[in-house]
This record gives structure tokens, C-alpha cells and sequence, in this order.
């Protein structure tokens, strides 16, 4: 209690001095926090539009269809598959790889044939459209295109286009279909690659001798939350026996790796800052140790043994450290609060960001590990900053020391 | 009874370099009660004499003993232990602590000995009237003069009831109001309460309260006077 009782009292004797290492801190673990939360936003906003866009939380595929996009590589839809706790949304996809041909020019894309209410579930895909309407189930030559594609092609509404791809006996089939809606979804390098029909009208072209049946390639989920995706992937694994069921992060390591690269980012970034850090609170020390060299030679003169003065010295480095991690805290919440509820609008970097999937408004997202790491972190590093100037400290000898000037 | 004893003591600094002889061989004896002035010009060896009494410096060699212990033997820990409870200083700079309040101040050694607040606070108050200070318990150091400064560092030399007090120049900051107000309240401190007070000195007034004076010359003793 002494000892502490008198840290603290010795660290308001240069109260600017104190003040200034406080303040560094207040900035480290705010700006820390904050930069954090944007990257977080920023993957999760990626991640989100990737899942929405591309994933999903989990698919499920015939073996062989992630090597060999075939269209007789397809499973059953089986039924009840909305009944599994978890699962916020499916949509069964008939797919295929075939070429968008317009009066001005064409191109390869990808044909997703989809139940365009349980599809609207998986990815939102419905608000994104801008101009005309969503499909409805049963429109048979209708389609729906992305804004890119239509300034490629010059296509309106109602503009005439044929799709041309492999039935599953390697015939070409080639159909027209009219533009029926226009969509944005944000992420024009997805957009540009793909048009959506009605999954039926896919099918009859598809597997004509099976038109009518539930063949798919592809079955998308969302879940509730990614915590829930193991218990849904084993069940939908006893659901779809035989079929190659995988989560976003076995469809898309990349995604994965994303993950772990903002969490290391973090990382680097808290190192740095505790780097800087570590070197102006030795600073700080050492020169309250040298200013005091005289007071801390009594102090061992009249009977302060060496560990308490050793502890003294560390105290009062942690405490020091400790007044501005709370302050810092709160402006990191404070700030990761306001602009997690408003956006940060970056509307001026919306391009590059809509190239690679990401909203131009991003949303900080609080991480309280974050907070609980960076405490630890100021923490560590006081106290390792705090020991060559307490071992300085009793390495005095009091009889010099009492003398000096 | 003897408080102090040392036994040819003598001290040389940077033995390896350019040797200085601080101490050349110093037999001194101080019983209980007594009140020593060590003095002597400067580079005598005055100071030196004290730290090692104090246990603040080593002899090169000779032997001390304090209160019957052997200090010569002691590591650096159990010199401290030592120094906290048997020994008080009293320095030529006052070196009270700066942030703390003069009855802070005073209770410190009691506090590093862990005794209990009820003792604490009775000590401060009884010690802080014996050197005129109970009106200024609250005062940081800055807010006192020099001699008042002083006579908290009595009180605080005085607090963890120690065999003796050793005093470096304790008046060498002060004017001759504050002298002689602190050496009447040691005085009476050695009659009342029979505290052993050793000083180093080149203060004529402190030399004339004595009642034994010390003199070293060229680090060694050269007389050794009782009133």
C-alpha cells in the first residue's frame, strides 16, 4: 500500500511529463481500436457480400462437380432441408458455364438458374435490382442482368439476349430470353460474370429428359450465425449423403485467409504501437529515476529495501500506462459506436472497394477481445519498459547518491 | 554501554587507479547518550567516517560494530534491515520526500517496519510536538523553510526509535535562527529521551553544544575532547 500510495504520488511530480506519456497512450489505444474496428468493418463487409454474392455459408455440390463443371454432375434437392435449426435460407441452383450473346457482342458468364423467392433468402439479390423487376417463379424467357453488363452491351429493359451453354449430353443449347430486371449488387467483378433465370426454365433446357425433376447442382445456405456451422454441415452431410458439402471457408480459403490476415494486421498494428510506446515510457522512466537519483539513494539509506524500491519504480510505470488505457478505451468506443451506427462514408474510394466486393459505407465493428488484448498489451509493455529504470534505480549507491547535486 | 565501536578502520578509494586514503586507521568508541561532533576540514574524512558507521560505505578494512552487531559481514539487504531500524539520518539537504506530508514523512520508516496505524499516528503526533511542528502536519516540504524541513527529518530519524542518530552538516543549509533552534530541540532530545547523536560538522555552533568533539585530520583522529 506504500508503495503504491507513493507511485502514485510520484507520477503527478512532472505533471506535463506524465501528462504527455498519458496522452501518447490515449492516442495508441484509440487509434488501435479504431483502426481494428474499420479493417473488421471492411472484412466483414467483403465477407458479407462475398457470402451473399458467391457462398453462401455452405453449399453443397456433387462430388465431381467443383472439378468438372458438368451438367450431369447434379444431386437430388432433397426435402426439409429449411427445417434444419440454423439454416436461415437455401436456394437450390441449376448452373452452367455459356455465353451471353447481344446485338453488341457477347461474352462468358456464368447462367444461374434459381427459385427466385428462396434465392432472394440466400443472397438479397431482389434489392439490388435497380431498374424493371425481380424474376417470378415460371418466367420462363425472362432474365435478370447486372448494370455492368448492360452498359457493356448497351442492353435496356426488355432487350433481346441468347444464352448458349451444354446440356448434360454435351449438346449446345442455345435460348433467348428477354431482360426483364437490372441489378447492382456492389460487387461488379461478380455482377459482370453472371445472369440469373428461372431455375425450371434452366432445367427443361438442361435435362430434358428430366425436366420435371429436382436435379440440381448447386444447394446454398445461409445460417443464423457461423457458429452454427459445423452442427449444419454434419447434418446436411447425413441429409445429402454422398455429396460434397463445404463451408465458406473450404469453398473460398481466401475468405478464410482474409480473416486471419486482418486478425494478424491487428496484430502488427498493436505490436508497432507497443514498440513506440515501449521507448517513450523508458524514456519517461529514466528520466524520472535520474531526477530523483538523490531522493531514491535516502530512500535505501534510511531502510527502503531494494525490491520495493525495484517495485516503486514499476508501479509507477504501470500506473502511468493505466490512466490512459481507460481514456483510450472510451474514445475507441465512443467513435467505433458512432461511425458502427452511421458508416464511414468512403464514397471516394467506392470504386476500387465495389472492384473487390466491398460497400462504399464501411461499418467499424467492436471486437471486445480487442480491448481485453490491448489492456494486456499496455500492461506487458510497462512493465517491461519499467525494468531498466527500476534497475537503475537500485543500482544506486545511496552514499553517492545522497551527495549528488 | 557501547553504541558504537569501530576498530582500525580505514578506507581508500579507487585502490586500483589513483588511490585516495579517505580513512587511515580510526579507533572510536561512542557510548549511549553520548553527543559527538566529528569534525575536521574538508577531504578529513568526516563524511566517510559517518557512512561507514552508517553502513552506507564499506571499510577497506577494520572492524565496526553497532549496538554489539558486526556490520562487516552484513550483505547489502541486511544492511538495509539494519539501517531501518537501527540507525537514524539525518542529512545536510533535508532529502524529505517531496510529495509526501510532513507527518508522511515522519511515519515513512514506521510504515517500511509495518507498524500499525494507531501507533503511527501516536509516534507522529508525540514526535512532531517535540520538534515544533504539530501545526504543520498537513505541510508538504516546499511549504516549510529549511530549518523546519530539518526538524521533520529529525522527527523522521527519530520515529523508528533508533540506537543512535547520525547528523551529515545537518545545519549547513541553515541560518543561525534555525540552528539554533534545531540543536535546542537535539539537546533535548539527547537529555530527555538519552538519544545518541553523532555529527559531522565544520559549524562552530554545533562544536560548542557538544560535549565530546571529534577531530579528524588526514583521516585520522587527532584529539578527542569530553566537555
Amino acid at each position: 500500500m506504500l508503495t503504491l500510495k507513493l507511485a502514485w504520488k510520484n507520477i503527478w511530480r512532472s505533471r506535463t511529463r506524465s501528462l504527455v506519456v498519458v496522452a501518447s497512450i490515449i492516442i495508441g489505444v484509440w487509434s488501435v481500436i479504431f483502426l481494428m474496428s474499420f479493417s473488421l468493418g471492411m472484412g466483414d463487409s467483403y465477407l458479407q457480400s462475398a457470402l451473399k454474392n458467391e457462398y453462401g455459408h455452405m453449399q453443397v455440390h456433387h462430388p465431381n462437380y467443383k472439378d468438372d463443371q458438368e451438367a450431369k454432375f447434379t444431386f437430388e434437392e432433397g426435402a426439409n432441408v429449411g427445417s434444419i435449426a440454423g439454416v436461415k435460407a437455401y436456394s437450390p441452383r441449376v448452373l452452367s458455364n455459356g455465353m451471353l450473346s447481344t446485338g453488341h457482342g457477347a461474352r462468358g458468364v456464368i447462367i444461374k438458374g434459381i427459385d427466385p423467392e428462396l434465392e432472394d433468402g440466400v443472397s438479397g439479390i431482389k434489392a439490388f435490382v435497380k431498374e424493371g423487376e425481380y424474376l417470378e417463379t415460371g418466367d420462363q424467357r425472362s432474365i435478370l442482368v447486372s448494370q455492368k453488363l448492360t452498359e457493356k452491351f448497351k442492353l435496356g429493359l426488355r432487350s433481346k439476349v441468347v444464352l448458349t451453354f451444354q446440356d448434360e449430353n454435351g449438346d449446345m443449347q442455345s435460348s433467348a430470353y428477354r431482360v426483364k430486371g437490372i441489378y447492382n449488387s456492389g460487387n461488379a467483378m461478380v455482377d459482370e460474370m453472371r445472369v440469373f433465370v428461372d431455375k425450371q426454365s434452366l432445367a427443361q433446357l438442361m435435362f430434358k429428359n428430366d425436366s420435371l425433376g429436382n436435379r440440381i447442382h448447386e444447394m446454398a445456405f445461409m445460417l443464423t450465425g457461423t457458429d452454427q456451422m459445423d452442427t449444419v454441415q454434419s447434418q446436411l452431410a447425413a441429409l445429402f449423403p454422398g455429396e460434397l458439402v463445404e463451408n465458406y471457408k473450404q469453398l473460398a480459403p481466401d475468405l478464410a485467409l482474409m480473416e486471419t490476415q486482418i486478425k494478424t494486421s491487428g496484430y502488427i498494428f498493436i505490436f508497432i504501437f507497443m514498440l513506440a510506446l515501449i521507448f517513450g515510457i523508458i524514456n519517461t522512466m529514466l528520466m524520472a529515476v535520474l531526477e530523483r537519483y538523490r531522493e531514491l539513494g535516502m530512500l535505501q539509506a534510511i531502510g527502503m529495501g531494494k525490491p520495493r524500491v525495484f517495485s516503486m519504480v514499476v508501479m509507477e510505470t504501470f500506473l502511468l500506462s493505466m490512466v490512459g488505457v481507460p481514456i483510450g478505451y472510451l474514445l475507441g468506443y465512443i467513435s467505433v459506436k458512432s461511425f458502427g451506427t452511421n458508416g464511414l462514408d468512403l464514397t471516394a474510394f467506392s470504386k476500387g472497394n465495389e472492384m473487390f466486393g466491398m460497400s462504399s459505407t464501411v461499418y467499424p465493428i467492436m471486437d471486445i477481445n480487442l480491448f481485453i488484448q490491448l489492456g494486456v498489451a499496455v500492461a506487458i509493455t510497462s512493465l517491461v519498459a519499467s525494468i531498466y529504470p527500476a534497475l537503475k534505480a537500485i543500482r544506486l549507491k545511496p552514499v553517492e547518491a545522497i551527495r549528488k547535486l | 554501554m557501547k553504541v558504537i565501536e569501530v576498530k582500525g578502520i580505514t578506507k581508500t578509494y579507487n585502490p586500483d587507479k589513483v588511490p585516495v586514503e579517505a580513512l587511515r586507521g580510526v579507533d572510536l568508541t561512542i557510548e549511549a547518550g553520548e553527543f559527538t561532533a566529528i569534525v575536521g576540514p574538508s577531504g578529513s574524512g568526516k563524511t566517510t567516517l559517518l557512512n561507514i558507521i552508517g553502513g552506507l560505505d564499506r571499510p577497506t578494512s577494520g572492524d565496526i560494530w553497532i549496538g554489539g552487531t558486526k556490520l562487516n559481514d552484513m550483505s547489502e539487504n541486511q544492511l538495509i534491515k539494519f539501517r531501518q531500524k537501527e540507525i537514524g539520518f539525518v542529512f545536510q539537504s533535508y532529502n524529505l520526500i517531496p510529495v509526501l506530508t510532513t507527518a508522511e514523512n515522519t511515519e515513512f520508516v514506521m510504515l517500511l517496519q509495518g507498524r500499525s496505524k494507531s501507533e503511527r499516528d501516536t509516534r507522529v503526533k508525540e514526535l512532531l510536538a517535540e520538534v515544533g511542528l504539530s501545526d504543520k502536519l498537513d505541510k508538504r516540504p516546499s511549504e516549510l523553510s529549511g530549518g523546519q524541513q530539518q526538524r521533520v527529518a529529525v522527527a523522521r530519524a527519530l520515529a523508528a526509535k533508533p540506537k543512535f542518530i547520525l547528523a551529515d552538516e545537518p545545519t549547513a543549509n541553515l541560518d543561525s535562527a534555525s540552528t539554533s533552534n534545531l540543536l535546542d530541540i537535539m539537546e533535548k532530545l539527547n537529555h530527555v529521551e538519552h538519544m545518541t547523536f553523532v555529527f559531522s560538522t565544520h559549524d562552530q555552533r554545533v562544536i560548542d553544544r557538544a560535549r565530546r568533539v571529534v577531530v579528524l585530520e588526514d583521516g585520522m583522529i587527532k584529539s578527542d575532547d569530553r566537555k
